[in-house]
């Protein structure tokens, strides 16, 4: 592992030159470009928005910021792992015939990927700004909690890298394996806390028997526990709508639960190793692929 | 100087192969159930060496194992067995298009290709419109490589190729695509490089090239080295072998 990690430190110049074609294909050269990228995520929250707030009137409070803080990390998840399932199949004829550290195929997919969420994150502060200034100047628009954030970011990037690092190995091989992702990301969204909160969870299964333990097993689910804490980091905490015991109250967020958030933690870190291991086994087959 | 540039022990190298086509889960359960992995030998034992400054010529017929013999040299297999030792830095172009990403602009090609070939960022930079006159594409620098014709590519491979300051040159089968005037000015390339004391391992079909170029002619035959040794005599015994058939 050291002597590949070396390897790939002599290539880094390489590495940053992909990174850079990477954004500058979705930002199509210019600066614009990269405000046009954001309104995808824009829509689905306004969408989300109408849907929670205007048809079903639920109150919660600041209810577009709870949205936009869990959507942006899962996109980066989303998008990274599309990204790299394709980067190393498609860039074979080249593999085929030129030498270079095959991970920085996936690796630039991740990090051209993370610069963008990075992006993405000081939009959402010039948006938490906005809803500041408009509801006049009411609640402030973050807390001290924000300085958590980096905290948050680097479990999950690696997180994100391990099984980047996995998959793109893994499709070259078998070709199924990109469709078998898409609907797991599609289903993913919706075990997730992105449209609803885990605090809605919580109180949905508060008396129901083994609820404690199935709610544990939800926070199990790396991405739902990334998705609590960013939404912990980033929105100051307001009043949320649940149903608690059919009976529909507005309620403070629920404490945050550090042993579980050890948990993913540390699971990122393993999973980025195992990651980076099996694909340092398997790239030297790749060239090989019958 | 009397070092070894490319020292190539035993090397074997083997695939395995697959009748099935197309890899997916399905066919991996299937393959598990059968357990039926066929290997394909493609080299057995090849032992050489070249030394610095030397140029030789590769010869075989097709499936002989040249191309998985220069991909062994050039870093994209692991021999299955056996020692590879290269002295010195090496560029290799295999075949066209030499590792061109066919969407991207010749520019873009040169910048990624150069970093490949170890050069850092500002190097590549400083050397583009010199690897841009050698190919002579100004016209079509801009445009993706996928729009050029295969001379075009090969033409900017070899300029990319030989504007790396590598000390070892790995050609297969690529000189033959350019026109005449491409041609001549290769030849002249690889003399001045010669002449500074480069190496060069190259395939060709093309026997005058062979004598025009090279000090010493490897034939391989079945992924085995049937005769190493001087140009002339490897090429008659090559040619006399395929005369007979
Ligand atoms: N990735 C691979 N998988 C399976 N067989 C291969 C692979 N690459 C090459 N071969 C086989 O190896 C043999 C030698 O190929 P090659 O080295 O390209 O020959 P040459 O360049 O001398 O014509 C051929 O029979 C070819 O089918
Ligand atoms: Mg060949």
């Amino acid at each position: 592992m050291r002597e590949n990690f070396k390897e790939l430190w002599r290539f880094r110049e390489l590495l940053f030159a992909m990174v850079e074609r990477e954004l500058r294909i979705r930002y199509k050269n210019s600066s614009l470009g990269f405000l046009w990228s954001l309104l995808n995520p824009l829509v689905t929250v306004a969408v989300m928005w109408f849907v929670f707030r205007f048809l079903l009137g639920n109150q919660t409070d600041n209810y577009s910021a709870y949205i936009l803080a869990a959507y942006l990390p899962f996109m980066f998840f989303n998008m990274s792992l599309m990204d790299s399932a394709q980067s190393v199949i498609a860039s074979l004829p080249v593999v085929k015939k030129v030498y270079f550290p095959r991970e920085i195929l996936p690796l630039s997919a991740v990090i051209a990927n993370f610069i963008h969420l990075c992006l993405a994150l000081v939009v959402f502060f010039v948006f938490l700004f906005a809803v500041w200034a408009t509801t006049g100047f009411q609640v402030a628009p973050f807390t001290w909690k924000i300085a958590y954030l980096p905290l948050l970011l680097i479990p999950y990037l690696a997180l994100v890298t391990g099984l980047a690092l996995l998959i793109s190995a893994y499709n070259v091989f078998y070709e199924d394996v990109k469709y078998i992702l898409s609907v797991a990301l599609y289903l993913l969204f919706f075990v997730t806390p992105i449209m609803y909160f885990s605090e809605t969870v919580y109180y949905a299964l508060k008396n129901r028997p083994n609820g404690q333990l199935i709610y544990t097993l939800y926070h199990l689910n790396p991405v739902s526990m990334m998705s609590t804490a960013f939404r912990k980091a980033l929105v100051p905490p307001g009043k949320i709508e649940v149903i608690d015991n059919g009976v529909s109250t507005m309620i403070g967020p629920r404490p945050f639960d550090y042993g579980l958030f050890a948990v993913t933690v540390v699971a990122s870190f393993a999973l980025l190793f195992y990651g980076y291991h099996t694909f340092n086994r398997m790239k030297w087959r790749f060239v090989e692929r019958p | 100087m009397s070092k070894v540039a490319i020292s190539v022990r035993e090397i074997k190298k083997s695939f395995a192969l697959s009748h099935s086509g197309a890899a997916s889960l399905k066919t991996a359960l299937l393959w598990w159930k059968k357990k039926r992995i066929e290997k394909l030998e493609v080299l057995r034992g090849v032992s050489f060496d070249v030394s610095h400054g030397e140029c030789v010529a590769l010869v075989g017929r097709n499936g002989a194992g040249k191309s998985t013999l220069l991909s062994l040299l050039s870093n994209i297999y692991k021999p299955t067995s056996g020692s590879i030792e290269i002295d010195g830095k090496i560029a290799p172009l295999l075949e066209l298009g030499a590792g061109f990403h066919p969407d991207l602009t010749g520019l873009e090609n040169i910048l990624f290709n150069g970093m490949i070939l170890g050069l850092t960022r500002k190097e590549v930079m400083e050397r583009t419109p010199a690897i841009v006159d050698f190919a002579e594409l100004h016209n079509h620098i801009d445009s993706p490589v996928r729009t050029y014709s295969s001379g075009m590519q090969a033409r900017l491979g070899f300029a990319i190729a030989v504007h790396v300051d590598a000390d070892i040159l790995i050609v297969d089968e690529v000189l033959a695509v350019g026109d005449y005037a491409f041609e001549k000015k290769c030849y002249d390339y690889i003399a001045d490089f010669r002449a500074k004391g480069g190496t060069i391992l190259f395939v060709s079909h093309n026997p005058d090239s062979v004598r025009k170029v090279a000090d010493r002619c490897i034939w391989l035959a079945a992924g085995e080295v049937k005769m190493d040794g001087l140009v002339e005599d490897v090429l008659t015994a090559y040619q006399a072998a395929g005369d007979e058939r």
